[in-house]
């Protein structure tokens, strides 16, 4: 019987292996011991960079590393046919240098019969990262949710003012729902805690990840503060793009009773352990983070690095625990100068950093110079001993010529080391050499 | 032109030599030649190719290199490299060890990444290893 009379058995032959060629997972038949038989160009893509002799011959071997017991596995198997693992994932070793490599595979291997395996593979990294994320998530909300009695829900319109609200507004920030309206949703923060940039970025933050939340102090409207915890979600569709047709809603809760048990958990990964402030880890965490979003709508963006003088003459002469108290101190005054906005770190030894965000490079130098002049002016006083100490500064501004973090830490070490050479307590700026 | 084509897998300047043949020359080269352009569009396909593939060139040019026609080779390996070269404006020549799958089974093969800054295409060149 002839029932395709037309078929063009090539041309089939042909599409079919395009099919194969196209397939979007990774499909490989071994022989049970592993030695591949056919393999499909996605296999070849995700198991190529895994293979430490340039072969793709056996399955088992090029997986060896990533997953070692797949050999067993197999050979312990005990059925004829069947499931010999099913969306096993294997976590790649990181490799930080190339951007978009794979970190998880997923692979389903099946005996078809004594001799034959089948495997299907597939780059499952997005979905584990984001798996991640959810689960950090929820972690976060119920450390937040439990217990909360009150919150007040704001919406916003695409600028971040306000053009709703419920009546838990008045109960948890004390601000009367008709007098807000019209207003950034600032207002909520103490002056020095955010910028009209920051409101702004918020916003941005919350389209690209569905939400954005962070917690600190905030203020009612008698002035009082509170630690509060903010959450901007998008109520828009997110395929629209005309930037005016955007809303968002804004809940805000008052969590001072939690501050200690979520502040912690903070502190423990991103503060310095001697002076409570943040940490190098920390530092370059947020200069990254603000980095790109002075990248994405540029504005000013200011650092200044502050290294005590001759700091190791106060630990010969005082001693350690003296040096530190100096530290403390030094932090201490650093935190009440600049404003909550800014990133105040101490990146090493006797060195700190400070990362002024929407702020210009004069405006940047004012405040240093004010911060240089006061611990000029003042003593630390350990065990009887009244120390006095100076500080020098060097600051350097973003820029488009200016090739990232890396860069501009380089241009204000450059002034700081200047500001040094010209004779210590002293802030300079960077000039090109 | 030349009807005598005796272009070496190995030899240097290759990029150029090979913008300058006609089809009849590129097929009959002694190893396979897939030519794209900016945008990852397969826009040269010779016929050794097409022959060690099993696909025909209809079904491959116009098409994007590393999501329709060579998926294998979309990863740091070969994709980046030529990405690379193409953010730093830089040339790029260099022969690596591969293993594609032509028609399905693991073949060992040499594979030479060719990009020129300005040049109109970049060149993937496949050698079977021997």
């Amino acid at each position: 019987m002839n029932a395709l009379p037309h078929l063009d058995v090539a041309t089939e032959y042909e599409a079919l292996l395009q099919f194969l060629y196209l397939a979007p997972v990774g499909l490989v038949q071994t022989s049970r011991d592993g030695e591949i038989v056919f393999l499909n160009p996605v296999s070849s893509q995700l198991l190529m960079p895994l293979s430490r002799d340039g072969h793709l011959s056996n399955l088992f071997t090029a997986l060896e590393n990533e997953a070692p017991d797949l050999r067993h596995l197999s050979n312990s198997f005990a059925g004829a046919s069947g499931m010999i693992c099913d969306a096993l994932r294997i976590r790649l070793h990181a490799d930080t240098t190339r951007t978009a490599a794979p970190e998880t595979l997923s692979l389903s291997l099946v005996k078809l019969d004594p001799d034959r395996l089948m495997a299907v593979l597939s780059d499952v990294s997005l979905q584990v990262n984001r798996e991640r994320l959810l689960r950090q998530n929820e972690a976060w909300l119920s450390a937040i949710l439990t217990g909360i009695t009150d919150y007040a829900i704001v919406s916003l319109d695409h600028a971040g003012c306000i053009t709703d609200c419920s009546s838990g507004l008045s109960r948890v920030t004390g601000f009367n729902p008709e007098s807000v309206y019209g207003l950034p949703y600032s207002i909520f923060y103490p002056e020095d805690a955010t910028t009209p940039d920051r409101v702004l970025d918020r916003l941005r933050e919350a389209d690209d990840n569905g939400w954005s939340l962070d917690d600190g102090w905030r203020i009612k409207q008698n002035g009082t503060r509170y630690w509060g915890s903010a959450m901007i979600a998008p109520l828009h569709d997110r395929q629209i793009d005309a930037d005016e047709e955007r809303t968002y809603c804004l809940i805000i809760r008052d969590i001072t009773d939690k501050r200690e048990s979520s502040e912690n958990q903070r502190k423990q990964q991103s503060c310095d352990y001697l002076t409570g402030i943040a940490n190098r880890r920390a530092f370059f965490d947020a200069a990254e983070l603000e980095l790109e979003r002075a990248k994405r709508s540029p504005r000013p963006l200011s650092l200044i690095l502050f290294d005590a003088d001759h700091f190791k003459a106060v630990n010969d002469r005082f001693g350690h625990p003296a040096g530190d108290e100096v530290l403390r101190h030094l932090a201490d005054t650093l935190a009440s100068t600049f404003r909550q906005i800014d990133v105040v770190a101490r990146i090493g030894g006797e060195e700190f950093a400070v990362l002024l965000p929407s702020t210009a490079i004069e405006d940047a130098m004012a405040v240093a110079v004010r911060l240089q002049k006061l611990i000029e002016a003042q003593m630390v006083h350990v065990e009887g001993h009244d120390i006095r100490y100076t500080l020098s500064g060097g600051i350097a501004a973003m820029g488009p010529e200016v090739n990232g973090l890396a860069d501009l830490m380089k241009r204000a070490d450059q002034a700081l080391y200047a500001a040094k050479a010209n004779g210590r307590n002293r802030v300079e700026y960077w000039k090109a050499a | 032109m030349s009807a005598v084509i005796e272009l070496d897998f190995n030899q240097s300047g290759l990029g150029s030599r090979i913008d300058a043949l006609s089809k009849s020359d590129l097929d009959a080269l002694g190893f396979g030649v897939i030519g794209f352009d900016k945008d990852g569009i397969v826009r040269l396909y010779n016929e050794l190719e097409s022959k060690m593939a099993g696909l025909s060139p209809q079904r491959v040019l116009g098409f994007s290199l590393f999501t329709v026609v060579a998926p294998c080779m979309n990863n740091f390996m070969v994709a980046q490299c030529f990405e690379d070269a193409a953010i730093t404006s830089s040339a790029l020549d260099t022969t690596i060890d591969y293993v594609l799958t032509l028609r399905m089974r693991p073949v060992k093969v040499k594979l030479r990444l060719l990009a020129t800054p300005g040049a109109a295409l970049r060149y993937v060149l496949v050698r079977r290893a021997s």
